[in-house]
């Protein structure tokens, strides 16, 4: 008895641990939800459709891609194609998180992957492997979805309401946070630094050649198996050579 | 139903499809030690191409907002600032950015 009180508890304090990880995301998802729901608006969606997206979907940059070909035009079978190819790399985010996710059955862990974003997928898996568990991830993906459809929501009530450069200067956020999760776990590991910024260039003349949402899945993968050979992701500050 | 509705779940569908495949996949599977050191690699490779080129095209009017924003970003991140401060300071420039 003793001991089941007990693993209810540390599940509630790592449900609460994912909470507290995920508050980043509310700065990262408020101001680019916003943005969605105004381009929505803008494209034709109903208040309620636009936020009903951000609770079927929660997939930011293929929302605003949505909305961007809806506005155009454009036939819903290429969007939903569209969609699907720019959001393929879930596939591999999501191998990821459940890899690291030991305990649960398979219904537990379709309610995660309903939560492997970018995001969530970026902060859970540099998180120390210790800390990762399910009920981790799933106060993560609460806080995460929560902005998401939070911020959809109050861009739907404040479309038209907020000044131009404020709207422009959120468009960083998204690159911010990644750029602050990333780079800590760099220091001290010289060759996990040289891959980020050959994957970083590698990338960048991908997109040159393709669309931008292929590169990204090819650069990820084919950087990852150079890296294999010569990088050890585990070597960190303290185990200088 | 509407054509939006249609849309909505279409895209719910195809989004939902990626995400949910491992999990039925990959329950309780082991890895070889190559393939597990290939896993902890993608988040630092995905992030990186998450960031490049697309940080350069923010603005796509003007590079600097991206440049100059992603760089305190990551000056502070490096210096260990918490994430949320990484955030706010980045979007504190780039709006001062636009002021000028």
């Amino acid at each position: 008895m003793q001991r089941e009180t007990g693993a209810a508890c540390s599940r509630a304090k790592q449900y609460l641990r994912g909470v507290k990880a995920g508050l980043p995301v509310i700065l990262g998802f408020l101001p680019v939800g916003v943005a969605y729901a105004i381009m929505a608006r803008q494209a034709g969606f109903s208040g309620g459709e636009t936020v009903l997206m951000s609770l079927a979907v929660f997939a930011g940059a293929s929302q605003m891609m949505a909305a961007g070909m809806y506005a155009q035009g454009a036939g819903l079978a290429a969007i939903i194609l569209a969609t699907f190819i720019l959001n393929l790399r879930h596939l591999i985010m999501s191998a990821c998180v459940v890899r690291r996710i030991r305990e649960g059955g398979v219904g537990m862990k379709l309610l995660a992957a309903f939560g492997v974003t970018d995001e969530t997928f970026a902060i859970f898996t540099t998180q120390r492997e210790e800390a990762c568990s399910l009920y981790n991830f799933l106060g993560l993906m609460s806080v995460a979805y929560a902005a998401w459809v939070a911020g959809s929501a109050l861009g739907v009530a404040a479309s038209g309401f907020l000044p131009p450069a404020l709207s422009a200067s959120l468009g960083i956020a998204m690159y911010a946070m990644f750029i602050s999760i990333l780079l800590p776990g760099l220091k001290g590991n010289l060759r996990l630094g040289l891959l980020v910024l050959f994957t970083a260039c590698f990338n960048t003349a991908l997109s040159q050649w393709m669309p931008s949402s292929w590169a990204l899945i090819a650069s990820t993968l084919f950087c990852a198996l150079l890296g294999v050979f010569f990088v050890d992701p585990n070597k960190k500050e303290e185990g200088e050579r | 139903m509407s054509r939006a509705l249609l849309l909505i779940f279409g895209m719910a569908a195809v989004t939902y499809l990626p995400r949910a495949l491992p999990a039925v996949l990959l329950n309780r599977l082991r890895f070889q030690p190559q393939v597990e050191k290939f896993f902890q690699l993608i988040p630092y490779t995905a992030m990186a191409a998450l960031i490049f080129p697309g940080v350069l095209a923010v603005d796509t009017g003007r590079v600097e907002i991206g440049v100059v924003g992603g760089v305190a970003a990551g000056i502070l991140a490096w210096r260990r600032v918490p994430v949320l401060v990484c955030v706010v300071a980045a979007i504190a420039v780039d709006f001062l950015l636009y002021q000028l």
